[in-house]
């Protein structure tokens, strides 16, 4: 008799499910070692402008919302602990329970997101976006503030625009303390790369705890069929992982100088 | 009650295999309290060890959640071969790119 015949679960070309899911784990370390690598190249130009221009990134990083920063870290953290339960309901056979984790997991990420969402509307308000955007706020503000008067400076527009060219006043490029806005709007480039391909895994994953969600009300995850939770579970865990690193490089590095 | 055999290769997970509830939160509360650590000790003002100490704790926490939350603690030989290779991959990539632009104030490669 064929091992195939031992569970509906069982694909036909695997001998047995300890096979199985071996190699499906495999599959995704595989995966998850080439994200680790897309991420690197993005980790890497990051610490090396970092390094070239530290008090320019400081500047630009004391002027993003750490609040929501640490509220989304939270957030990702405990969406990996839900994450993990439901690997263990599955391997219990408890679906109630799996279910459960898996829709806390998707809302968690959902309100990440929600979040995430809240913080671009915010910058763009302020014109904290790379690109003709800023500069042309930058500008104007380095105009009025020259020729106002010296008691004006202090009604001016509380964005990071005015505030970078209320510290530049009086400087030059090249002079102690001059902050570069083309070093600013650079910073935001690698902000709004990293934090943008990090939000599209976080849709990515949400998509699939919620096919997983669907596929536990089909009865399709019995307890022999657990390591597709967690084939899904190493990725949301891996995606949680990459922002326990971009949260400190990005919002920590200016930290020091103001909280918002 | 017998203890489920473990050798069969279609048997459902035994309680061996499942995570003990105590370990997971304690993974979690260990995570959570050091990503509030760093942000804490990063607002006091850390100066130039910011990046190493933010950065450093960032590894603590992803080893913490690799190691017990994605199951390396448990995992197959070639699984982690394939965590560590990446991780060799990405030293091998910060060294060949910093050994450059960290040379360069004596006129660089």
């Amino acid at each position: 008799m064929s091992a195939s015949t031992h569970s509906p679960v069982l694909k036909h070309h695997f001998d047995n499910l300890e096979q199985q899911h071996s190699a499906e784990r495999l599959g995704m370390w595989m995966f998850l070692a080439t994200e680790v690598l897309f991420f690197s190249g993005l980790f890497v130009a990051y610490t090396v402008y970092r390094y070239l221009y530290p008090a320019d990134f400081e500047f630009a990083s004391s002027h993003l919302i750490l609040w929501i920063a640490g509220l989304n870290t939270g957030l990702l953290i405990t969406s990996s602990l839900t994450m993990t339960f439901a690997i263990r309901a599955a391997q219990l056979g408890d679906r109630p329970a799996l279910l459960r984790h898996l829709l806390a997991t998707a809302a968690l990420g959902s309100a990440f997101m929600g979040f995430k969402a809240y913080e671009y509307a915010t910058d763009v308000e302020e014109k904290y976006v790379p690109g003709p955007m800023f500069q042309a706020e930058y500008d104007r503000a380095v105009e009025e503030l020259t020729h106002a008067p010296k008691d004006h400076a202090e009604s001016h527009p509380h964005n990071p625009a005015w505030d970078l060219a209320a510290r530049n006043l009086g400087k030059t490029y090249g002079d102690p303390g001059f902050i570069s806005p083309q070093r600013v709007q650079l910073f935001l480039c690698f902000y709004y790369v990293m934090t943008g391909i990090h939000g599209i895994h976080i849709l990515v994953g949400i998509g699939c705890i919620l096919w997983l969600v669907q596929q536990t009300y089909a009865g399709k995850i019995p307890p022999e069929n657990y390591s597709t939770v967690e084939v899904v579970s190493l990725y949301w865990h891996l995606v949680d992982m990459i922002w326990l690193f971009l949260m400190p490089l990005l919002y920590l590095a200016g930290a020091g100088m103001k909280s918002h | 009650m017998s203890k489920p055999d473990h050798n069969k290769p279609d048997d459902p997970p035994t309680m061996h295999d499942v995570d003990k509830p105590a370990t997971l939160f304690a993974v979690y509360l260990v995570v959570l309290g050091l990503a509030v650590a760093n942000i804490m000790l990063s607002v006091a003002g850390l100066h130039n060890l910011a990046l190493p100490v933010q950065l450093g704790i960032g590894t603590v926490q992803a080893v913490l959640v690799a190691w017990y939350w994605m199951h390396l603690r448990r995992g197959d030989q070639v699984v982690t071969l394939s965590a560590v290779t990446s991780l060799f991959f990405v030293f091998i990539f910060y060294v060949l790119v910093l050994s450059d632009v960290l040379t360069r104030w004596r006129g660089g490669l």
